[in-house]
């Protein structure tokens, strides 16, 4: 059992979402790295859409009030046992001792967002079906908000620390395709979107000739971006202004009439009525997650057939690092209940 | 594409089809487009779907079928449920929507809102009926003398844009978007006027503030207006 003693920048429960609720016009919510999510959980012997807390780079402080297991995957934010000195690395179920503090520093390399998972999930009560936060309509997760000082972080099932130890069998950090390597420059895949041969040629041209910059306003609801100075040639073409309302999907490449892409994630609304010349590949999805302000950006364009390969291959990647770490842990019967 | 003789499905990225029945606000497309809605979730083999004023957004999962399968398969069932659609325009035979298709059309009254107009209520009052050379009591008037339908749910949890504006009310919506609408108001933007479930970021005129709760996630239904449900606005002081 944790207890929050400073919150982090935003730390939120969330799990695989609501996408029932859309036609309520309920965002989606959930991880906005549901692969990071996945891995957190997995090594706890979670379902993989288990309640997590979703940190963003600057993470919280927490008292460990009773011995238990913290699994941690995602961005690297530095997350250490103050009392230990002990690093807590990502891809790794860590055993906490009562009386100890986890804390966490600076981002120690690329991603903006970390997952921690406790034994069976974070313990909180569902709403339309999910334990995840909705920000703006102010339920779900924790009195459907950030956490704050006070908040406290009970397994949903007994805690018994034999999780600890687990390791993810892959690269615990941010996910296949090694797309994130954010600071280098990210090349995330995209489609054509549903306005792509109505905003014409030059509009996809534009978008994936540039290099774009994720602005410090990207949030849970969408990534901001700017054209860098190599990327100012890319106006993405004419904008046909607002369009008659119209569902929208996490990854949707929005043209607002001032020309800077805005990338639709988790927290999305419904609808939008922007065009959309592209959208990003769902096996991509836990890449633009991990987008921190001021990371550069490239898009290329696939098929859609091939982005749908893509998603199963990425699917089956998850699937083999379960096997494995079915095959090496006392967790399997958890694992297969997981649905690997 | 001005109406419901040639709706497309286009694909929405990897994992999501639209279904777009028109380009404009008109009440018999956006009762097929409820009616479409429900097809596809008695289906079962879809996400839940989306529907808007003229386009429904159907989602699958891409691990199960690809993206031709899935536009064969979701202009089967709409041929079946008497509706062409297809990836090429057809003419559709447009069948008159069931009686029952449309959620909110179950209650034949309207939902009676009362609204508490202008002043700290409603901060745009003054400037909406400036605007239209009008006299605020002129706008409260003309809002709550007729009957509007909820066209479509989005922006926000249970938020319901209402259709029937009295033209004379359109209204653009505001050049900064405010912060934090509180709850409850009532807005207008376009040729729509909505109420605010929650406190929210919004760019909507704001002309009066309602107490009746439109969202609660523990209701069932959460929305209070259904797609299809009729509503009025009614002053009180």
């Amino acid at each position: 059992m944790l207890e929050v003693l400073t919150p982090g920048l935003l730390d939120t429960v969330q799990d695989a979402g609501r996408p029932d609720a859309a036609d309520m016009g309920v965002p989606a919510g959930g991880a906005c790295d549901p692969w990071s999510m996945a891995v957190a959980n997995l090594m706890h012997g979670n379902a993989p859409g288990a309640p997590v807390v979703e940190v963003t780079l600057q993470g919280p402080v927490l008292a460990v009030r009773e011995t238990c297991t913290l699994g941690l995957a995602g961005a690297d934010l530095g997350a250490i046992v103050r009392e230990e000195h002990r690093p807590l690395a990502i891809g790794l179920v860590h055993q906490l001792w009562a009386g100890t503090t986890v804390a966490f520093g600076a981002p120690a390399g690329q991603g903006c967002r970390a997952y921690l998972s406790l034994a069976g999930g974070i313990d909180v009560p569902l709403v339309l079906g999910s334990a995840s936060t909705c920000l703006v309509g102010a339920f779900g997760g924790i009195d459907g908000r950030p956490l704050r000082s006070g908040d406290v972080l009970r397994p949903a099932r007994q805690e018994d620390v034999s999780a600890a130890g687990t390791a993810w069998p892959a690269d615990g950090g941010l996910g296949p395709g090694s797309l994130v390597e954010a600071k280098a420059g990210a090349h995330i895949r995209v489609v054509p979107g549903p306005h792509a041969e109505r905003l014409g040629a030059p509009a996809l041209e534009a978008l994936t000739g540039a290099e774009w910059r994720v602005e410090s306003e990207s949030n849970r609801m969408g990534v901001r971006l700017s054209p860098t100075s190599e990327g100012l040639r890319g106006q993405p073409g004419r904008n046909t202004g607002e369009l008659l309302s119209f569902g929208v999907v996490s990854g949707a490449i929005q043209l607002p009439p001032d020309g800077r892409p805005i990338v639709l994630m988790a927290d999305h609304q419904t609808v939008g009525g922007y065009p959309v010349p592209a959208c990003v590949i769902t096996a991509d999805h836990h890449a633009i997650g991990q987008l921190a302000p001021g990371d550069s950006v490239r898009f290329v364009v696939v098929s859609i057939q091939q982005a749908q390969l893509l998603y199963r291959e990425h699917r089956a990647s998850m699937r083999a690092a379960i096997a494995e770490l079915a095959r090496t842990s006392t967790w399997d019967e958890a694992w297969r209940d997981a649905g690997g | 594409m001005k109406s419901a003789d040639r709706p497309q499905i286009i694909a929405f990225g990897d994992s999501a089809l639209l279904l777009e029945l028109g380009d404009q606000i008109d009440l018999e497309l956006n009762r097929r487009v409820h009616a479409l809605a429900k097809v596809v979730r008695d289906d079962g083999a879809w996400g839940t779907p989306v529907p808007a004023y003229a386009s429904l957004l159907v989602p699958y999962d891409p691990a199960e079928i690809g993206v031709d399968e899935a536009v064969d398969r979701l202009s089967a069932l709409f041929a079946r449920a008497g509706t062409a659609a297809k990836r090429a325009p057809v003419e559709a035979d447009a069948e008159p929507v069931e009686a029952d298709a449309v959620p909110g059309e179950a209650d034949t009254e309207p939902l009676e809102v009362p609204v508490r107009y202008g002043g700290e209520h409603g901060p745009d009052l003054d400037e909406v009926a400036r605007g239209h050379g009008l006299r605020p009591q002129d706008v409260v008037a003309l809002h709550s003398g007729v009957t509007y339908r909820v066209y479509m749910l989005g922006f926000a949890p249970g938020f319901a844009y209402l259709g029937g504006l009295p033209p004379e009310l359109a209204t653009p919506r505001r050049a900064t978007p405010r912060d934090r609408v509180p709850p409850g108001s009532v807005g207008i933007a376009g040729q729509q006027t909505a109420i605010y479930p929650m406190a929210t970021p919004g760019g909507w005129q704001l002309i009066g503030r309602t107490d009746l709760k439109v969202w609660d996630p523990s209701a069932e239904p959460p929305a209070l207006l259904q797609p299809g449900r009729r509503v009025r606005f009614r002053p009180v002081v």
